[in-house]
């Protein structure tokens, strides 16, 4: 399974990010948990410190901006 | 500057980081409820922080404060009211080959039925330009079919 974790402040980007990520997850039909993660403490202890950013598999992919669905589908395929 | 201590979120304004993507908007603003739609969902995409409306009239008689614009962005964005495509059009004409290109009547949006905007149809541009619905189409996609659909509002 891949974990797929989304880190934002509950702005519109960060919504957009979730909503690109999990069509993304749906058109791939991948086993993915996608966690959105609000916190500030965690994005502090994570070290994010621009949002949104996306992480897979515990590693920063994107930070500061909302990628498109074909983009993070290449992401959760390995191809970028 | 001090040393950033707490997360910094991007939103707001068009304002992108430094490094981020440029991108500018141009909606071809028909008189058509699908034309408004481009113009709203380009008001909206410029408020969510995803680029920056620009005028696509100054565009068509290319203004020099357009042509700064343009050279600074780093994608271009254009959303036409139906196949018509008079934002692309016009984009082309300036030698602009636009990055991505939504069409609101292909997001299953009538293009007449009144000048009432609904928040839905809004939304469901808005997404497809963030989604990057518009990168997938091809050049003979985009190429109108012969008729715009017009169904009598006089827009073209």
């Amino acid at each position: 399974m891949v974990l797929v974790e989304v880190f934002g402040t509950g702005c519109a980007k960060c919504g957009r990010m979730i909503k690109n990520v999990e069509i993304a997850v749906r058109e791939l039909k991948i086993d993915a948990e996608i966690r959105k993660i609000e916190s500030l403490d965690a994005m502090i202890e994570r070290g994010v410190m621009l949002t949104p950013a996306l992480y897979v598999d515990g590693e920063a992919k994107v930070v500061g901006h909302v990628p498109c669905v074909e983009d993070i589908k290449q992401i959760l395929l390995g191809e970028k | 500057m001090a040393e950033q201590t707490v997360p910094q979120c991007t939103c707001g304004g068009g304002a992108e980081p430094e490094g981020g993507t440029k991108r500018i908007i141009f909606a071809c603003a028909g008189a058509s409820k699908a034309g408004q739609l481009s113009n709203e969902a380009a008001v909206q995409l410029t408020k969510e922080g995803y680029g920056n409306i620009a005028c696509t009239a100054s565009l068509a008689v290319s203004t020099p404060s357009i042509k700064k614009k343009v050279e600074a962005a780093d994608e271009v964005i254009v959303i036409d009211g139906c196949p018509v495509g008079c934002a692309r059009q016009i984009a082309e004409r300036a030698g602009i080959a636009p990055d991505q290109e939504i069409v609101v009547t292909d997001l299953g949006i009538e293009k007449g039925g009144g000048l009432d905007l609904s928040e839905e149809d809004v939304e469901t541009v808005v997404s497809a330009a963030w989604e990057g619905k518009g990168r997938s189409k091809t050049e003979n996609e985009r190429r109108p079919s012969g008729g715009c659909g017009c169904d009598g509002g006089g827009c073209c």
